[in-house]
């Protein structure tokens, strides 16, 4: 498939940039590593009359340090890079694994951690060629009023497949957005918006410039679980992140986050609540895995079935847990 | 809308008079008439037009050629030498890790990607650079066996990492 006709922009700096987004608005996409907008303007599903390549932009290219621990990762860092940085390894492993489990070596040499955030929701009726797409009723997301995943709904469903989101949600990662004049910081948490639409708060002519991760604590534990069909390339079924603070089986603090499920990450919060009430022992891990059925709220037969969904989220807060537990214990070991 | 861009390929500066929306797999087979990059599913997907932009793999057909000015691209007809196969190549063919071909160069291109990066890789780093790559038809063991047997000896002779 050829790629439909566009006015392509290279901004020479981000001030640029962002001009050419203020006067162009919704008609303008930005073009990062290209493995996912290329796809779909292959598929006719974007059709952007301007796009703009920020790729080569220095200051959206860095990993940074600041004094107070934190650090600052440019969303145009390809996935590869990030997984390589010193600080990230060393700091945020969970973040390093969570990168390097998606797609390719390939499109990790291409992809950028700021694509992956941004990462179009997905859905069988919609990520299809425009040929295929006709055969049926034009869908919410594209332009129409019906849903095929959910019959009768009145809102996209389409599925959040990014790897990277939930384990910067659990890390209480700041976005970074831009527009002419104007700078906001956005928790990753409020993120994201549960519409497979409209499934980000960024505005046509904003760009995520940077991701802040907080310092790393000492006595925090994090993981990260992936479940695919294969271990390359597919996108996952599910994946979760999950991170507890504390120490000897007690938590003060826990934090459990799913992707892959829905429109939106799940944030557990009730889930957790069980975890800082009751600990990592057995029995508290096994109420959280209840617990965690009953916050999932409606789900699609997107890629796998509802059914399928609630059994493999249960699974996967079982998993990470016991990760935790596993961790802990490890390293009560090592102090002692 | 066509402008001239300057693209370095095998080494050679080609200038082609491209479109904004012409990726560089087209530019390669359809311009550069270097049509030993594959197309096929253009989506990211099956790995058969990966080319070596900068010592890494990347996939032609989803980059757009305006983005690769100024970058070093290599392509499978600029691993050999003159009549002489890279290493890699031959070690294919002697572990019989070629079929149809239509995968190969792709394949070949990935491998050169990692051994360049790093000479000995275990097979979990073999099959992690291979990972985005489809076969067909000869299947996926036979050229791990052939990135594994050659890397024994990579980097030692004369036409390895040209």
């Amino acid at each position: 498939m050829r790629l439909p006709h566009f006015e392509y922009v290279k901004p020479a700096t981000l001030e640029e940039g962002l001009k050419v987004l203020h006067q162009s608005g919704n008609k303008a996409r930005i073009l990062a590593g290209g493995t996912d907008l290329l796809v779909n303007m292959k598929y006719r599903v974007v059709r952007p009359e301007i796009v703009m390549g920020i790729k080569s932009l220095p200051e959206l290219c860095t990993v940074s340090s600041g004094s107070n621990g934190s650090v600052t990762i440019g969303s145009c860092v390809t996935l590869t890079d990030l997984a390589k940085n010193s600080l990230i390894a060393e700091n945020y492993p969970a973040l390093k694994l969570a990168t390097t489990s998606i797609a390719s070596k390939h499109i990790r040499n291409m992809g950028t951690i700021g694509g992956n955030v941004c990462l179009t929701t997905r859905c069988w009726y919609y990520n299809q060629s425009k040929l295929w797409r006709d055969g049926r009723e034009v869908c919410h997301k594209a332009g129409g009023t019906v849903c095929h995943a959910i019959k009768g709904s009145t809102r996209c469903h389409a599925i959040n497949n990014s790897d990277t989101i939930p384990v910067l949600i659990v890390l209480n990662a700041t976005m970074v957005l831009k527009k002419k004049g104007s700078e906001r910081l956005i928790p990753s948490k409020e993120f994201f918006r549960d519409d497979g639409i409209r499934y980000t708060v960024l505005e046509p002519d904003e760009i995520l410039t940077a991701l802040l991760l907080p310092e790393s604590s000492g006595d925090s534990y994090i993981t990260f679980i992936k479940v695919c069909s294969r271990k390359g390339l597919d996108f996952a079924w599910g994946s979760i992140a999950a991170s507890v603070t504390g120490s000897n089986g007690k938590c003060t603090q826990a934090s459990l986050v799913l992707s892959s499920i829905a429109s939106a990450p799940l944030v557990l919060k009730k889930t957790s609540q069980v975890i800082i009430e009751g600990g990592l022992s057995e029995q508290s891990i096994e109420k959280a895995v209840e617990t965690a059925r009953s916050e999932l709220g409606i789900l699609t037969n997107l890629f796998t079935s509802a059914g399928y969904k609630r059994d493999l989220s249960q699974v996967l807060v079982k998993r990470a847990l016991g990760e935790l537990q596993g961790q802990m214990k490890k390293e009560r070991r090592t102090k002692a | 809308m066509k402008q001239i861009i300057t693209l370095k390929v095998n080494g050679d500066t080609h200038q082609v008079a491209v479109s904004p929306w012409h990726t560089l797999l087209e530019v390669l087979r359809d311009q550069l008439g270097l049509t030993g990059t594959k197309r096929s599913c253009g989506m990211g997907t099956c790995g058969v037009c990966t080319v070596i932009m900068d010592g890494k793999a990347i996939l032609s057909c989803l980059t757009l050629a305006f983005e690769c000015e100024g970058h070093e691209i290599t392509t499978i007809e600029g691993i050999s030498g003159e009549g002489t196969l890279h290493p890699i190549q031959k070690s294919f063919i002697e572990n019989g890790a070629i079929q149809c071909g239509f995968c190969t160069p792709g394949i070949i291109m990935s491998a050169k990607a990692l051994l360049d990066e790093n000479p000995h890789p275990d097979d979990e780093q073999i099959r992690e650079a291979l990972s985005g790559t489809f076969c067909r038809c000869t299947g996926h063991i036979k050229t791990v066996e052939a990135v594994k047997k050659v890397s024994a000896s990579y980097g030692k002779g004369k036409n390895d990492g040209e």
